[in-house]
């Protein structure tokens, strides 16, 4: 009896072991800066017609919510001609995967994402169909940046047709911690003057501190992860990882980007305001932000729902911009991203696969819901431009839509301003980005002081060129 | 001798006719997916590998000859990934030698020996997935269980378990040999029960030590259990993947923790590199198919069976 009850509990645990790792797996796969599990998942809506539409994307679990309404709807009000919509979801991490799998079975969905980066090798390899022909007037609301970067002339981003409509446009804006300021007896960041690398290094230094008297620092100024918080710091100085045309790597002869990377690494490295790179791998500074460890956090405008869920994030915050550099054009300057919907050039339905994205990308009641408007929750800006001005901002002055008070720095960032700019990220304009993660790989041992900045900058130029090469000659045997 | 073949087809029953195509289909099974799922995919890999395939692109009008594989033997990070691949394989002897001390310690009458067996074992049927992350926890550098340990004990805090280049490596290492400790004890204690206890005895009458019996009897004895595991941890520990992508950040600092397996991922999947990954994948396989060979080769000197 006790041996069966053994094998029992042992075989319990092991099983319990097994559906953690599940469990965690999805929550892992999650990641980006949302809260919110996403998971795979099929969905068929049926209608009366002859046509059948696939739909692949990956989406946060709420987000599918209001994705698959929209189809729903979409498919109620034409259920004439559709007979079916498969709508499936899956994770980031996943997609490409799927995507290359489906490339390679010459079976791609009727409509599928496809990310600013990719409309090229997309276009040139005939999978995408330009929309000019099936889109109205809608399209003219949208944001003149997003549609920039899916219009692709056959050698220019930015000119000729349009490939895909957006299914978002994100900034990386950066935040502020009230409380913290006001236990400091700081003034809060001004949104409409940034400050200046000095000025912000100051506050961080003063903000920085044992709060708790155990002799260890428990508070910093700033948490900055790499591969999200540093590039507003280069730009901001006028700073750029690649030349003009994104031929060439420039981090070690462009002289803003080696003072601006100095000076990203320093606020580790020497001041100090930043959890240390040790103390970053225990804990990450999402988590120490989330926590009221540190002062000033960067946040994306699909964190703005979770940071104003006092249950996430129980403190009072607002935006504010990103330090500005010496050596810029006084800008403060964050990333832009965005992903947008595409349709199969091999689809049987374009007039109706184009119509279905139009409203997936700009359908007012789904707009709605996705900024915050309906469900209280934002998770992106809204597409519709007209839309965003006028009714989105009241929304947010009156509290109807919970958002933090200088929402304008995000609304400056995405238009551009005397004070915001806002810019894709190099990665965007080259096929691959193993230059950029080549750069990523070193970066902490500048912060721990393992190496200086000028000398990591030397070793890994050559590096970074060799894989930006690699990068240039895959985009140009995809035109084969 | 082929007279009697026909012969024979003549006699068939029908029966037997029926049960022969029955066989035929039985085998065609195992046969079809082996064609359909490993030779296909290796094919298909070989030509692959001699392309600038990307996906995207046609693979047919990006052959490249063996350009992939003069592009690897210059690559520094493909070297870099082979070299830790190769040092996260100390951990199978080390893996090995406690299995079998383990083993030994069980090979007897004690009590909760299945208890002990059972908990052993649980590592090696567990998600991957979930113990990786549960070990990142034991080696984080502030809250980790380790390192909790290393300051009571110490009094300093220990190192930076998954974020320093060196120590990455003795963490992994760390990882791996726990989660392969469980199919070496459970198979040497299979491998031990085998042995007849007459052998023992007759060591001791003779005036053996206990380091002699084991030198002279267990050793030898359990060498084709040894053989086993040595084989199947070798090909296992050059296609480790999971453990570093859960575990460490893009590959850790500096790329200090990635594998082969790892690297040809981040080349096929994350750059759109698929051709040159399946050239990494090609000499993979030939860098596990020489080690294997040279095993089997080499099992006649030191592989004893009890015949």
């Amino acid at each position: 009896m006790r041996r069966k009850l053994l094998a029992a509990t042992l075989s319990l645990a092991v099983v319990l072991t097994m559906f953690t790792g599940c469990n965690v797996q999805m929550e892992d796969e999650s990641a980006g800066g949302s809260a919110t599990a996403s998971s795979e998942s099929k969905t068929e809506m049926v209608g009366t017609g002859d046509k059948e539409i696939d739909v692949l994307i990956y989406a946060q679990e709420h987000e599918k919510v209001v994705y698959q309404d929209l189809i729903a709807k979409f498919t109620e009000e034409h259920s004439g001609e559709i007979s079916k919509v498969n709508f499936e979801v899956t994770t980031q991490e996943e997609y490409g995967a799927k995507m290359t799998a489906a490339m390679i079975a010459d079976d791609l969905p009727d409509i599928f994402y496809v990310g600013p980066e990719a409309v090229r090798s997309y276009v040139d390899n005939g999978y995408v169909l330009a929309l000019d022909n099936y889109v109205g007037e809608e399209v003219d609301n949208l944001w003149p940046a997003i549609k920039s970067a899916y219009m692709y002339d056959g050698s220019q981003i930015g000119a000729g047709s349009l490939y895909c409509l957006p299914k978002d446009l994100s900034c990386f804006a950066f935040a502020y911690n009230k409380d913290i300021f006001d236990e400091s007896g700081l003034a809060y960041p001004d949104p409409q003057d940034p400050y200046t690398f000095d000025e912000f290094l100051d506050v961080c230094k003063q903000l920085t501190k044992d709060t708790d008297g155990d002799g260890e620092v428990d508070q910093w100024g700033v948490a900055n992860a790499d591969a999200f918080g540093m590039t507003p710091y280069l730009y901001g100085n006028g700073g750029h990882f690649l030349n003009e045309d994104y031929t060439k790597v420039v981090v070690n002869e462009n002289e803003a980007f080696k003072e601006a990377f100095k000076y990203y690494c320093d606020l580790t490295a020497v001041e100090g305001v930043t959890p240390s790179v040790e103390q970053d791998t225990a804990l990450g500074g999402y988590q120490r932000w989330l926590d009221g460890q540190v002062a000033f956090y960067a946040c994306g405008t699909w964190d703005v729902a979770a940071f104003m869920d006092k249950n996430t994030f129980p403190y009072e915050w607002d935006l504010c911009g990103w330090p500005v550099g010496p050596s810029g054009d006084g800008k403060s300057t964050a990333w832009l991203g965005t992903v947008g919907f595409a349709v199969s050039s091999k689809t049987e339905h374009p007039e109706l696969c184009a119509q279905l994205i139009a409203s997936l990308s700009t359908d007012l009641e789904g707009q709605k819901a996705l900024c915050g408007e309906t469900t209280g929750k934002s998770l992106q800006l809204p597409n519709v431009m007209d839309y965003a001005k006028t009714t989105f901002k009241e929304k947010v002055a009156d509290g109807t839509i919970p958002y933090a008070n200088n929402v304008d720095v995000i609304f400056g960032y995405i238009e551009g301003s005397d004070t915001y700019n806002g810019i894709f990220t190099e990665t965007t304009y080259t096929y691959n980005a193993e230059w950029w993660d080549i750069f990523l790989e070193g970066i902490p041992n500048v912060k721990t002081g393992k190496i200086s900045a000028e000398d990591y900058l030397a070793e890994v130029q050559p590096k970074m060129q060799e894989a930006l090469d690699n990068a240039i000659e895959l985009q140009n045997s995809a035109t084969k | 001798m082929g007279q009697s073949k026909k012969v024979r087809k003549v006699k068939m029953s029908k029966m037997a006719k029926r049960e022969e195509r029955w066989a035929w289909l039985f085998i065609a099974a195992p046969f079809i997916g082996f064609l359909c799922f490993m030779a296909y995919p290796i094919v298909f890999a070989v030509i692959a590998s001699m392309s600038k395939w990307t996906g995207l692109n046609s693979l047919v009008d990006n052959m490249c000859g063996l350009g992939n594989y003069i592009a690897i033997f210059q690559d520094e990070k493909f070297w870099k990934s082979l070299g830790t691949t190769i040092i996260y394989l100390i951990g199978i002897p080390i893996g090995m030698l406690l299995g079998l001390l383990i083993a030994m310690g069980m090979n007897r009458k004690i009590p909760g020996k299945r208890m002990l067996t059972t908990m052993y074992y649980v590592p090696v049927v567990s998600s991957l997935v979930a113990v990786s992350i549960l070990w990142a926890w034991v080696f984080n550098y502030d809250y980790g269980l380790l390192n909790t340990i290393i300051k009571f004990l110490t009094g300093q805090h220990g190192p930076n378990w998954l974020g320093d280049e060196a120590w990455v490596k003795v963490a992994m290492i760390i990882f791996m040999t726990w989660k392969g400790l469980g199919t070496s004890v459970i198979l040497y204690v299979a491998g031990l029960q085998n042995i007849p206890k007459d052998y023992y005895e007759a060591a001791r009458i003779d005036g053996a030590n206990a380091w002699q019996s084991f030198k002279n009897i267990t050793m030898p004895l359990v060498s084709p259990v040894t053989f086993y595991i040595m084989i199947t941890s070798l090909i296992g520990g050059l296609q480790v993947f999971v453990e570093v992508q859960v575990m460490t950040t893009n590959g850790g600092t500096n790329y200090s923790a990635a594998t082969v397996v790892y690297y040809l991922y981040d080349k096929a999947f994350s750059n759109g590199q698929l051709g040159y990954g399946c050239a990494i994948a090609v000499l993979l396989a030939i860098i596990v198919f020489i080690i294997t060979a040279i095993n089997f080769a080499l099992q006649d000197k030191w592989v004893k069976t009890m015949d």
